[in-house]
């Protein structure tokens, strides 16, 4: 299967670059999965776990939450917000801000805007264990 | 004379003190500069990225208008103020107080406070402070900047406010740190070319999905957040080089102080000596 080029650069600095055959990744519009020779294209990210498979077949998977992905002229670029490759990611943090975010949305003192915040910190925490577990 | 040297000795003792507090800030600032450093300059390519695309959408389409490329419906002023949490600093934060001062006289502002000297500043001027969510900067992280993105971007649709500005301190050496103020919001500099980039070319097509005014309208926030830990990232930078230099300014001081004082003791003690060897030549001419 033919390559192409990936470059995945996160707030933190370039997360990867190199040559993959196959990117699957949410996006707001829902999953899309990039091959080589795709037309220019840009789309949003949304909440979700992503596959890259690299140029030797092997796959490897990353919790990828928001921001931006673009194929300009068979490079693509995606700039997430956050970018954890499954086993950097440590799953007993995770699991902890999951029951913190859920005992924070048991709370029915709870104000609005708090709760969107918990709420979001819910699903990033669900998107972590979820990458993690599907990376193993 | 006694009484006076022991009081030399003392203030030379506490003159010590100082001087290893100070060194010691410096040795930290440093080694703390370096990491703050590399932090600064690693969302420097996703921010060219990100704005590049928006430029390019911003570009690209005729019918174009997003809320946040309109101008500002009406004259209020919302300044996102950067400070440090602990003073120690130099100038540090006094520069970037004054400079807010001047680039905003006769202007409706609030501020958004974001460190402890920058809440403490404006509440003690009575200026109007939008939220003290993040007061301390040390604890703000990605997170909170994504929130405090989409926060002013609903400020900004809402028309709270017309115009939102960041007002941070510019990291340009080890010896300079210079405050400066940028605008956020409305984002019009997409519409102007600044001259960097020709748009006579024909265009590449480019498929937007679900659509380019959509993806244009979620990724500002994304921007927004990324020029806020941007900001933060920097003059995170800027106080610790600010500290560094005043920290090494304070211990030569001290150095200087304790070389005077030294000379000064020495003096006092070699005028005791000869006093009290002319007292005793002098008890024995008597004699």
């Amino acid at each position: 299967m033919s390559a192409y080029q990936l470059d995945v650069v996160s707030m933190d600095g370039p997360e990867f670059s190199g040559n993959v055959q196959k990117l699957l990744l949410r996006t707001i519009a829902g999953d899309v999965e990039i091959l080589a020779r795709h037309m220019n294209y840009c789309t949003s990210i949304g909440m979700g776990t992503a596959h890259v498979v690299m140029e030797d077949g092997t796959e490897r998977t990353a919790a990828c939450i928001g921001g931006m992905l673009s194929v300009m002229n068979g490079i693509c670029r995606v700039l997430p917000t956050t970018w954890e490759w499954s086993d950097e990611i440590d799953l007993d943090r995770a699991k902890a801000a999951k029951e913190k975010a859920e005992k924070a949305l048991n709370d029915a003192k709870l104000d609005a805007e708090a709760r969107v915040r918990a709420q979001a910190k819910l699903y990033r925490a669900l998107v972590r264990i979820g990458s993690a577990s599907s990376g193993q | 004379m006694a009484a006076n040297m022991k009081a030399v000795k003392l203030r030379i003792k506490s003159v010590e003190t100082t001087m290893q507090t100070t060194k010691a800030m410096q040795l930290v600032a440093a080694s703390k500069l370096r990491k703050a450093k590399e932090k600064a300059d690693a969302s420097k390519p996703y921010l060219k990225t990100l704005k590049d695309t928006l430029t390019d959408i911003a570009h690209g389409n005729l019918d174009f208008g997003s809320p946040y490329t309109k101008p500002g419906t009406n004259d209020k002023w919302l300044y996102i103020v950067i400070a440090g949490d602990r003073g120690m600093a130099g100038g540090y934060n006094s520069n970037l107080f004054k400079f807010m001062e001047s680039e905003t006289k006769g202007r409706d502002i609030t501020v958004l406070p974001i460190g402890k000297k920058s809440v403490e500043y404006f509440k003690h001027h009575h200026v109007p402070i939008y939220t003290e969510a993040y007061a301390e900067v040390a604890r703000v992280g990605i997170n909170d900047c994504f929130e405090l993105g989409r926060l002013i971007c609903k400020a900004y649709s809402n028309e709270e406010f017309g115009h939102i500005f960041l007002c941070y301190t510019n990291f340009i050496s080890m010896l300079s740190q210079v405050p400066e103020a940028s605008s956020m919001l409305p984002l019009s500099d997409f519409i102007e070319t600044d001259g960097s980039r020709e748009y006579t070319k024909p265009r590449d097509l480019i498929l937007y999905e679900p659509d380019s005014e959509t993806v244009f309208n979620e990724i500002v926030p994304e921007y927004l957040a990324g020029l806020l830990y941007s900001g933060i990232n920097v003059s995170v930078a800027s106080e610790l080089a600010a500290r560094r230099t005043a920290m090494e300014a304070a211990t030569d001081n001290a150095e200087e102080l304790i070389e005077k004082l030294n000379l000064y003791y020495n003096r006092a003690r070699q005028a005791g000596i000869t006093q009290e060897i002319t007292e005793i030549v002098a008890g024995a001419e008597e004699l």
